[in-house]
C-alpha cells in the first residue's frame, strides 16, 4: 500500500505536447482561435480535388484524363473511389468539430470569457455544420442527421435522414447562426474580413431557400444581404480599382465581395494550403505555372471553350487560350529560367490533359513573393478558395425575384443581374429569363465548384439532356456520355457501408428536439 | 581461480625445481611413483591453463600452467581426475605412462541447462513452463543483420518473418499466432535485463517512425519501420530464451502477452584471456526478376491501350509506329538492382580471473542494400563485467553503444522504388546525353512514375541511431540462501532523419526549389529493479521465493523541420534555405509503469514441481483517477517427472527423460499511445491563425487488455538420450484487446490528421489462438558428428468476440492517393483475412453477360462505365442479383498452417556443415505488384508481361480482362484474381566450415582458425509468382499480413569468412 500510494505521482501522465480540452478555453482570443482550424484543416480533403472531380469534371465545365479525378467525366464514379472518400470525410470533419463547439463550447469556457466572443464562436460552428451538410444533402441526397457525435459513439450504424429532413435542419442552424454572429461591413482592410458574420449565415441561407425553391423567403434574405451593404462587386461601381481577375489571386484574399472562403496556410503539414496552382494552368517543359514537379491536372472542356462572348472579360481570366498574354504572372521557361509574364503556347504545345486550353482561375503562377505568397513542400499556396461570393448572391436574388416565372424585368432583379454583367463589361439586359441567370451563372461561377449543383436543380430530364449533348472529350476527340437518374447523387463510399450497411437501407425521418 | 592459484604457486616457489621438490616432500612415498606430464587442451586444441590435475583418492593436487602443461607424481596404477569449471570432468588411468595428453570436452549440457526465466535462472531440467532456448552455435553461421532475423525456424512456436528485405528492416515476430490486433504483436525483449519493446513503430511512446512522418498504409511513406534490435551485435549473444507459455511470462505481467524474449549476451570466462576475430564478406544479389514488358512490346501494348481507350489512330505516338524495330529499351530492374557488398569485422576479447570476469568487444557491419541507394553502416562496442567485491557482494555492468547508419528506401508503396522501377516506361533512358538523369517529356505522358535510378541516387534519405543501452546490478548475499539484487538499466536512442529532395529537371518532372526534412528524436527508458530471493532446501523439499518491484519510466521527444527554396542543391542545411518557409514541428510524452511481483518455485524430491507467481502492474495509459491504472497477473504451473519415479527405472533405456508439465497464466497488453483517456486538442491552423481543435473521442474507460493461456507440455528422450523431444499444446485467449473504434467517417471526419477527431482505444473483443509447437533434436556421438534440430509450430487464430456494429476493414494505398480495403477482420474468423470479390472469370458471352447479375450499376455495353464481354464476372455473394460494395467477401487467409524449421550440422574432424530450411506451408499472398502490373487501365507506365494478354474478341482464352482507362474500373478491384498460393520452402543457410589443424596453428600462437563459406537464402520453392513469398506485415501491422505491394525482396548471400582465437 506504501508502495501503491507512491506510485500515483509516478503513474500520472497528463499530455505534455498538446493542450488538454479541460484546460483550454480561459480567454475571449482562445475563443476566438476556436474555430480557425475550421476555415482550412477541415476543408482540405474536400476542395484538394474532390470539389473539382465532382462539380466541374462532373458538370462538363473541366476535361481530365488523370484516373484520379476523371470518373465523373463518364458519371462511372463509384464508392471505391479514393477521392469520395476524401470528399465524404472532411464534410463530416466539419459536422463534428461544429458539433463539438455547438453542444460543448459553453460549459467549457473559463469565466473570463465574454458572452459575446462565445455566442460568435457557436455561430460560427452552427455556420459550418449547415454548410457542411448543405453540401452533404446536394451531393449524396439521404445521409444521417448527427447533432451530437457522441450520441453514436457505441452504436456507430444509423439510418439516413431523408433529404428534406437535412434542409430542415440547415436552415436552422444558419438561422442560428444568423442570430449569434456578429454583424460585419467588409472593408479594404482585408485582414479583418476572414470570418465569416451575419450576413454570410444569411447568404448562404438565402441560397438554400433557393435550392428549396423557397422563392419569397430567398428573395428577401438576399435583400437583407444586399441592402446591409455588407459586401461589393470587386471591379463594380463600389470597388472600382479591382477587377473580376482580382478576385482569384493571392493579395485579394478576403476581398469585400468574399462572403465565405477557405482560408489556406502554408504551416508546414500536408493538408493546409491551396493545391489549385498545381493543378490547373499549363505545365510542360517548356513553360510551367506550376511550382510541382506536374500539373495541368483539370482542364477546361471543350464545352466551355465557347462559353464567353468576345467581350466579356471573364473569359480570359477563366480560361488560357492559346496566344493569351498574362504580364504579372511568373513562369519558368525550359524547367530552368523564371520568368514574369508570359503567352500561352499554341493548343498543341499546352499538353496536360489534351484540352487545347488551360484553366486561368485560381493560377497564380509560380511563386512570386507578395504576389503569390509562398508555397508549401507540396507546392500548395495561400489563395483562398471561394465558397460563396457576392455575385453568387446577387444571381440569387435575381433568380429569386422570377421565382419560376417565364421571365422578369423587375428593377430589383435587373439590378442586381446587371451588375454582375456589368462588371464583367457586358451590356445590361431590360429582361430576363432563367436561362439567362442559368447561362450567367456558368460564366460567373465556372470552375468554382457550383453548375453540378446547378444541373442537379433543373428538372432532371432536362439536366440529361443537357449533360448528354456536352463534348466530355478533349481537342482530338468529341466524346459523349449520357448520366442517369441516379448519377445525380454520389455513391456512398464503400468503406462506410462496410462500417454501416444501413446507409444503403431506406431513409428515416428524424426527430427534431 | 584455478590460473590464479596457479601464479600463486609459482610464484611462491619461484621456479620448477623447487616446486618439485615441494610436491616431493608433500608426497606420502609409500608406492613406487612415476612424473605424469602432458597438455590439456580444449576439443579446438586451445590448451587450457588452471585446469585441477589429482590422483584419485589423495590430496595430490597440481594446476596447469599457462601453456596449459601439467607434471604430476602419481603411482603407475593410479587414476588420474581432470577437472575443470564448464567442462566434463575425465578419469585416465595412468597404466604406467609418463605422458597423458587430454582434450576436454566442453560441458555443454551444463551450459545448456541453465535456462533464463524472468528474474532468474532455472535448471532446464526443473522448467514447468514452456521455454525455447537458442544458443550461440544455433545462430553463428546465419549471416543475418539483426538478431530479431536470427530467430527465423530456430524455435518452435515463434513465427518470424521479415517485413523488407531492406538491410535493418523491421521482422515480425509473433510468438504463438497473434495475441492482439493493437497495431503491434511483438514481444518483449530482455536485453541483459533492460526491456525493450519489440515494437518497431513506438506506438506506445511517439508512434514516429525514426525516418518518417508516419507508419499509415494509406501515406506514401509505406513500410519504413526499421528494426528496434538493430543495435545489438549478434555476434555478442550467448543465449536468448523465449519464455512461450503464459505461466513463464505472467512474472512479466503487464508487457508478457506477446510473449518474452530473454537476451543474454556473452561474458568472461575464468582463465586466460582469449582474444577472437570474426571477419567476412558477402556478396547479395536478388534472386528473380519479374518479367515486364521491354520497349518493342511495350510500344505495341500501348499501341493497343490507346486504340481502346479511344485514341484515334492517327494520334498514336509516332515514335511507336513500328514497334517491331525498337530495341529493348531500358530494363529498370537491371539499372536498380545491384550486387551488394558487405564486410563485417569484430573482435572481442574476455577472460577473467577469480574474482572479475570481462567481455569486451567492438564490431563494424558495412552492408549495402540491393536495392540501388540503400545501405546500412552499423559500429557496435559492448562491455560485460562481473566482479565480486566482497565475499557476500557481487556486482556487474553489461554496456551496450550501437550506432547505425541507413541509407532509407520507400518500398511497399505505390511511390516506392519497386513499383517505379517495375512500372517505369522502358522508352525513358535513365540518363540523357547530357549525364543528367532523363524523365518523360511531355505531360501528357501522365508521369506518375519517377525515373527509379535517379530517385535512388538524387534523394538522400540518411537515418542515424545512436543507441546506448546498459545495465549494472549489486547482489548481496544477506543471510544463508537469502539474496538481495538491486539493477539499474537504461536504454536510449538518438535518432537524426536528414531527408531531403534535390530541385531537380528530369524531364517534366520538375522539382523548382530542393526540399529538405530534418527529424530529430530521442527517448531513454530507466528501468529500476529490486529483488529478494530465498533459497531453502529441507529433506526432499527445496523452495525459491522471489518477491520484487519494479518501476519503469520512459520519456520521448523529437523535432521535425521541413525547409524549402533552396538556391543550390549542395550543400544543404536548414540554414541555406528560405527561412520564410522553413516550419518547425515537436512533440514529448512520457510513461510510466510501476509493478510489485512474487513467485515460489517449488521442487519435491525432483519428481513434483510447482511454480506460482503473483504480479501487479500500474499503467500510466489508463485514466490515473480509477482503478483501471492497476492490472494482476497471476500464474500456476506444475510438473511431474515421470522418469525419476522408481518403477520406471527399467524403461531408461529405451525411454528418459519424461516430463509433463501443466501451466497457466494471465498477461496483460498496454502498449497504446498516451492519454486515450482524456480529451486532448490538436493544432490546427488556417489563414486566420493557429487554432486548436480536439482531435479525439476521449475514452475513460479503456484499460488493461488480458490474456489468459493454458500450457500443456511433455517432454522426453529417446534412443539413448539422442532424440529428444519436445511437444507443447497451448490454448490462448485475449479479451479486452486495445484497437482503435474503427468509426465511420461520419463520426470522425476522416479522423484527426485532417481536422477531424480520432476515434479512441477501446477494449473491443477477444481472440483464441489454439496450437502446437514441437522440437524435436537428434544427435549422433563419435567422430562423425551429426546434430539436426525439426521445430514445428501450428497455431489456430480466431476471433470470438467484437463490440456490436465495428468493422475491422484495414486499407493500403495502391497508387499513392486511392486507399483499397483488403483485409477484414470477422467474428469467427483468423483476423486479417484478405476481403474482396471472388471473380468468376471473364464474360466470354453475350448470354453470360446477359443473365449475369448487374456490375456495380453498370449497364451492358462497350462504353466507359458500361460491363462487355471480357470484364471480370464477379460473384453475387449476397445473392441479391447485384454486384457491388456488399458482394465482398474473405478470399485468402495469410496464416500458414504451420511453419517449420529444420537445422542441420554435422562435423568429421576439421570440417563442419550446416545446412538450415526454414518454410511456410498454407498461407496466402495478396500480389497487388500483380495487380498494378497488369491493370491495363493507364498510358504510359510499363506492365508485366502478363498484361499484354488482355481479353479481345480474338483472344478469349486468357484470364486478363479487357483493358479499361480508368484506375477505379471495376476489373482491377481486388478479387481472388489476386490471391495466390503463398507456401514456400527455403534452404536459408548453407555454410561449410574447415578449421586449421591445431599442431599447425599453434606454431603461430593461434588456437583456432576457422574458414568458412556461407551461402544465404540460398534457394525458394514457392509456386508464388511475385519476388519473394516471404512478405510478413505491413510496419508490423498484423491485420495487414501478406499483402505484397512492392515490397523490398530478400536477397541471396554469398558469404566468406574466417574466425581467429589466440
Amino acid at each position: 500500500m506504501v508502495f501503491a500510494s507512491c506510485s500515483d505521482e509516478f503513474t500520472n501522465r497528463p499530455p505534455e505536447d498538446a493542450l488538454s480540452l479541460d484546460a483550454y478555453y480561459a480567454t475571449d482570443a482562445q475563443v476566438v482561435a476556436a474555430t480557425n482550424g475550421m476555415y482550412s484543416r477541415t476543408w482540405f480533403q474536400f476542395a484538394n480535388k474532390f470539389f473539382y472531380a465532382v462539380t466541374e469534371v462532373g458538370s462538363g465545365n473541366m476535361y481530365s484524363a488523370s484516373s484520379d479525378v476523371s470518373a465523373m467525366r463518364n458519371f462511372s464514379l463509384n464508392g471505391s473511389d479514393a477521392e469520395l472518400n476524401n470528399g465524404w470525410a472532411s464534410l463530416w470533419a466539419n459536422v463534428q468539430q461544429a458539433n463539438l463547439i455547438i453542444n460543448f463550447l459553453e460549459d467549457r469556457v473559463g469565466p473570463g470569457v465574454s458572452p459575446a466572443v462565445l455566442q460568435n464562436t457557436i455561430g460560427e460552428a452552427y455556420f459550418m455544420r449547415a454548410t457542411a451538410y448543405f453540401y452533404l444533402v446536394r451531393l449524396w441526397g439521404n445521409v444521417p442527421i448527427i447533432e451530437n457525435p457522441l450520441d453514436y459513439i457505441n452504436e456507430p450504424q444509423i439510418n439516413t435522414n431523408r433529404i428534406e429532413d437535412v434542409y430542415r435542419l440547415i436552415e436552422m442552424d444558419y438561422q442560428m447562426a444568423i442570430e449569434k454572429l456578429n454583424a460585419k461591413i467588409r472593408t479594404s482592410n482585408y485582414t479583418d474580413n476572414g470570418h465569416v458574420s451575419k450576413g454570410s449565415a444569411k447568404a448562404m441561407l438565402a441560397k438554400v431557400f433557393l435550392y428549396e425553391k423557397k422563392y419569397p423567403e430567398a428573395k428577401a434574405m438576399a435583400e437583407e444581404v444586399i441592402n446591409s451593404n455588407e459586401f461589393k462587386l470587386l471591379g463594380g461601381s463600389m470597388v472600382p480599382d479591382k477587377d473580376f481577375g482580382d478576385l482569384f489571386t493571392y493579395p485579394n484574399n478576403n476581398n469585400e465581395e468574399s462572403i465565405f472562403a477557405i482560408q489556406w496556410i502554408t504551416d508546414g503539414n500536408y493538408g493546409s494550403a491551396n493545391n489549385a496552382n498545381t493543378q490547373f494552368g499549363i505545365s510542360t517543359a517548356a513553360v510551367t505555372t506550376s511550382n510541382a514537379s506536374y500539373g495541368g491536372v483539370f482542364a477546361p472542356s471543350q464545352d466551355v471553350i465557347d462559353l464567353y462572348d468576345s467581350g466579356d472579360i471573364r473569359k480570359h481570366e477563366t480560361i488560357m487560350f492559346p496566344g493569351d498574354t498574362y504580364p504579372t504572372i511568373k513562369v519558368l521557361v525550359n524547367g530552368t529560367t523564371p520568368q514574369i509574364g508570359f503567352t500561352v503556347p499554341s493548343a498543341a504545345e499546352i499538353g496536360g490533359q489534351g484540352a487545347g486550353v488551360a484553366i486561368k482561375k485560381y493560377c497564380i503562377g509560380i511563386v512570386n513573393g507578395n504576389e503569390t505568397g509562398p508555397i508549401d513542400a507540396w507546392a500548395m499556396m495561400q489563395n483562398n478558395t471561394y465558397i460563396m461570393r457576392y455575385a453568387d448572391l446577387l444571381l440569387i436574388h435575381a433568380e429569386a425575384t422570377l421565382a419560376g416565372g417565364a421571365s422578369t424585368s423587375d428593377s430589383g432583379a435587373l439590378t442586381s443581374f446587371n451588375a454582375v454583367r456589368q462588371r464583367a463589361g457586358l451590356t445590361p439586359m431590360t429582361s430576363i429569363t432563367f436561362d439567362d441567370i442559368f447561362l450567367e451563372r456558368r460564366r460567373e461561377l465556372c470552375f468554382e465548384g457550383d453548375f453540378w449543383f446547378d444541373l442537379g436543380r433543373i428538372p432532371r430530364a432536362q439536366a440529361i439532356a443537357f449533360m448528354g449533348a456536352q463534348n466530355r472529350g478533349n481537342q482530338f476527340a468529341e466524346e459523349h456520355f449520357t448520366p442517369n437518374e441516379d448519377d445525380f447523387y454520389l455513391d456512398y463510399p464503400d468503406n462506410e457501408v462496410s462500417k454501416n450497411p444501413k446507409l444503403l437501407d431506406e431513409p428515416v425521418p428524424y426527430t427534431f428536439d | 581461480m584455478g590460473n590464479t592459484l596457479h601464479e600463486l604457486t609459482k610464484w611462491c616457489t619461484k621456479g620448477k625445481t623447487l616446486f618439485y621438490l615441494l610436491l616431493f616432500c608433500c608426497t606420502a612415498p609409500l608406492y613406487a611413483q612415476t612424473t605424469v606430464n602432458g597438455v590439456v587442451a580444449d576439443e579446438k586444441g586451445m590448451t587450457i591453463p588452471g585446469v585441477n590435475v589429482f590422483v584419485k583418492g589423495t590430496q595430490n593436487v597440481v594446476v596447469t600452467d599457462l601453456e596449459g602443461q601439467y607434471r604430476i607424481e602419481a603411482p603407475a596404477d593410479a587414476v588420474l581426475v581432470y577437472s575443470f569449471i564448464g567442462f566434463v570432468t575425465q578419469e585416465v588411468d595412468v597404466k604406467g605412462r609418463t605422458q597423458i595428453n587430454l582434450t576436454l570436452k566442453e560441458d555443454t549440457a551444463a551450459i545448456e541447462e541453465v535456462v533464463v526465466i524472468g528474474y532468474g535462472t532455472q535448471r532446464r531440467d526443473d522448467i514447468n513452463s514452456s521455454v525455447s532456448s537458442i544458443r550461440t552455435k544455433d545462430i553463428e553461421n546465419l549471416k543475418q543483420t539483426t538478431v530479431d532475423q536470427m530467430i527465423q525456424g530456430k524455435a518452435s512456436g515463434v513465427t518470424v518473418t521479415n517485413n523488407s528485405g531492406a538491410p535493418g528492416g523491421a521482422v515480425s515476430i509473433h510468438v504463438r499466432g497473434t495475441t492482439s490486433i493493437t497495431g503491434t504483436n511483438e514481444p518483449l525483449y530482455i536485453i541483459d535485463g533492460v526491456p525493450v519493446s519489440g515494437d518497431a513503430t513506438g506506438k506506445s511512446m511517439s508512434g514516429r517512425p525514426a525516418g518518417s512522418n508516419d507508419f499509415s498504409s494509406s501515406g506514401g511513406a509505406g513500410n519504413n519501420a526499421v528494426s528496434p534490435l538493430s543495435m545489438i551485435n549478434p555476434n555478442d549473444i550467448q543465449s536468448i530464451d523465449i519464455l512461450k507459455d503464459a505461466s513463464a511470462t505472467a512474472i512479466y505481467g503487464s508487457r508478457g502477452a506477446n510473449g518474452v524474449i530473454i537476451i543474454t549476451t556473452k561474458s568472461g570466462k575464468k582463465g586466460t584471456g582469449k582474444l577472437s576475430y570474426e571477419g567476412y564478406t558477402s556478396a547479395a544479389t536478388i534472386y528473380k526478376q519479374l518479367d515486364v514488358l521491354n520497349l518493342s512490346q511495350y510500344a505495341r501494348q500501348q499501341n493497343a491501350l490507346s486504340l481502346l481507350f479511344g485514341v484515334p489512330a492517327e494520334q498514336l505516338r509516332p515514335e511507336f509506329a513500328h514497334p517491331e524495330l525498337l530495341g529493348k529499351g531500358t530494363d529498370w530492374q537491371d539499372e536498380v538492382y545491384r550486387t551488394a557488398i558487405t564486410q563485417s569485422h569484430q573482435l572481442a576479447f574476455s577472460g577473467g580471473s577469480d574474482n572479475t570476469s570481462y567481455y569486451i568487444s567492438g564490431g563494424f557491419l558495412d552492408q549495402q542494400g540491393t536495392l540501388l541507394g540503400s545501405g546500412y553502416k552499423r559500429y557496435t562496442m559492448r562491455l560485460n563485467l562481473d566482479s565480486k567485491v566482497k565475499d557476500w557482494l557481487k556486482v556487474g555492468a553489461n554496456i551496450n553503444t550501437g550506432i547505425t547508419n541507413e541509407i532509407l528506401t520507400i518500398n511497399q508503396s505505390y511511390g516506392g522504388l519497386i513499383s517505379n522501377t517495375l512500372l517505369q516506361s522502358p522508352d525513358i533512358p535513365v540518363r540523357n546525353s547530357d549525364g543528367s538523369f532523363a524523365g518523360p517529356l511531355d505531360n501528357s505522358m501522365n508521369a506518375t512514375y519517377f525515373n527509379p535510378v535517379a530517385e535512388a541516387l538524387s534523394k538522400d534519405n540518411t537515418l542515424i541511431r545512436k543507441n546506448f543501452l546498459g545495465n549494472v546490478y549489486a547482489e548481496a548475499d544477506i543471510a544463508k540462501g537469502l539474496k538481495y539484487r538491486v539493477e539499474l538499466g537504461a536504454n536510449t536512442e538518438f535518432s537524426e532523419n536528414t531527408d531531403f529532395t534535390p530541385a531537380y529537371n528530369w524531364g517534366v518532372q520538375v522539382n523548382q526549389s530542393a526540399d529538405l526534412t530534418e527529424r530529430r528524436q530521442n527517448w531513454y527508458s530507466i528501468n529500476l529493479k529490486n529483488l529478494l530471493t530465498y533459497d531453502k532446501k529441507f529433506g526432499k523439499h527445496s523452495f525459491t521465493i522471489l518477491a520484487g518491484q519494479e518501476a519503469n519510466d520512459s520519456h520521448w521527444e523529437g523535432i521535425s523541420a521541413t525547409a524549402t527554396g533552396f538556391q543550390s542543391n549542395s550543400p544543404f542545411g536548414l540554414n541555406l534555405a528560405d527561412p520564410a518557409q522553413t516550419k518547425a514541428s515537436s512533440y514529448r510524452g512520457s510513461a510510466a509503469l510501476y509493478s510489485l511481483f512474487a513467485r515460489l518455485i517449488y521442487d519435491f524430491d525432483g519428481k513434483y514441481s510447482l511454480s506460482a507467481s503473483y504480479r501487479g502492474d500500474r499503467s500510466s495509459k489508463f485514466d490515473p483517477t480509477t482503478d483501471n491504472q492497476w492490472g494482476y497477473f497471476p500464474a500456476v504451473a506444475v510438473s511431474w517427472k515421470l522418469s525419476n519415479e522408481p518403477f520406471m527405472e527399467n524403461t531408461r533405456k529405451y525411454i528418459d527423460n519424461i516430463k509433463f508439465r501443466l501451466g497457466y497464466g494471465e498477461t496483460g497488453n498496454q502498449q497504446i499511445p498516451n492519454n486515450q483517456y482524456s480529451a486532448t486538442l490538436q493544432q490546427q491552423n488556417s489563414g486566420l491563425g493557429a487554432g486548436f481543435l480536439p482531435n479525439i473521442f476521449p475514452n475513460p474507460d479503456v484499460t488493461w487488455e488480458s490474456m489468459e493461456q493454458t500450457n500443456l507440455g511433455l517432454d522426453f528422450t529417446l534412443l539413448d538420450s539422442r532424440l529428444s523431444v519436445n511437444l507443447d499444446v497451448y490454448n490462448k485467449k485475449s479479451s479486452g484487446f486495445l484497437f482503435p473504434v474503427p468509426l465511420p467517417a461520419y463520426l470522425t471526419g476522416g479522423g484527426g490528421q485532417y481536422g477531424g477527431l480520432n476515434p479512441p482505444y477501446s477494449n473491443l473483443g477477444a481472440m483464441e489462438n489454439k496450437g502446437y509447437d514441437i522440437t524435436l533434436n537428434y544427435g549422433t556421438k563419435g567422430e562423425f558428428n551429426w546434430n539436426s534440430t525439426l521445430v514445428f509450430s501450428h497455431y489456430q487464430n480466431k476471433l470470438l468476440e467484437l463490440q456490436d456494429g465495428l468493422n475491422l476493414v484495414q486499407s493500403v494505398n495502391f497508387n499513392g492517393y486511392q486507399p483499397y480495403d483488403v483485409t477484414n477482420t470477422l467474428v469467427g474468423q483468423p483476423i486479417g483475412m484478405f476481403y474482396g470479390y471472388v471473380a468468376e472469370g471473364l464474360f466470354q458471352t453475350q448470354d453470360q453477360l446477359n443473365s449475369a447479375p448487374l456490375q456495380f450499376g453498370q449497364s451492358v455495353g462497350t462504353g466507359a462505365g458500361q460491363t462487355s464481354l471480357g470484364d471480370v464476372k464477379y460473384k453475387d455473394i449476397n445473392g441479391d442479383n447485384k454486384i457491388d460494395a456488399t458482394d465482398r467477401t474473405l478470399i485468402g487467409n495469410p496464416h500458414p498452417d504451420f511453419t517449420y524449421g529444420f537445422t542441420n550440422n554435422f562435423r568429421y574432424k576439421n570440417f563442419d556443415l550446416s545446412i538450415f530450411m526454414q518454410g511456410s506451408y498454407g498461407n496466402d499472398i495478396m500480389n497487388l505488384t500483380y495487380r498494378n502490373g497488369t491493370s491495363n487501365a493507364q498510358l504510359y507506365q510499363n506492365a508485366l508481361t502478363d498484361a499484354a494478354n488482355f481479353w479481345t474478341p480474338e483472344n478469349t482464352n486468357t484470364n486478363i480482362p479487357r483493358p479499361v482507362g480508368s484506375t477505379s474500373n471495376p476489373n482491377v478491384q481486388v478479387s481472388t484474381r489476386y490471391v495466390e498460393d503463398g507456401s514456400y520452402l527455403r534452404i536459408q543457410n548453407l555454410t561449410l566450415g574447415y578449421s586449421l589443424p591445431f599442431d599447425v596453428i599453434n606454431k603461430v600462437k593461434l588456437t583456432r582458425v576457422r574458414l568458412y563459406g556461407s551461402v544465404q537464402n540460398l534457394h525458394t520453392f514457392t509456386k508464388y509468382s511475385g519476388y519473394d513469398p516471404e512478405i510478413g506485415s505491413f510496419n508490423q501491422n498484423v491485420l495487414l499480413t501478406g499483402i505484397d505491394n512492392g515490397r523490398y525482396p530478400s536477397p541471396r548471400t554469398f558469404s566468406v569468412g574466417i574466425n581467429v582465437e589466440f
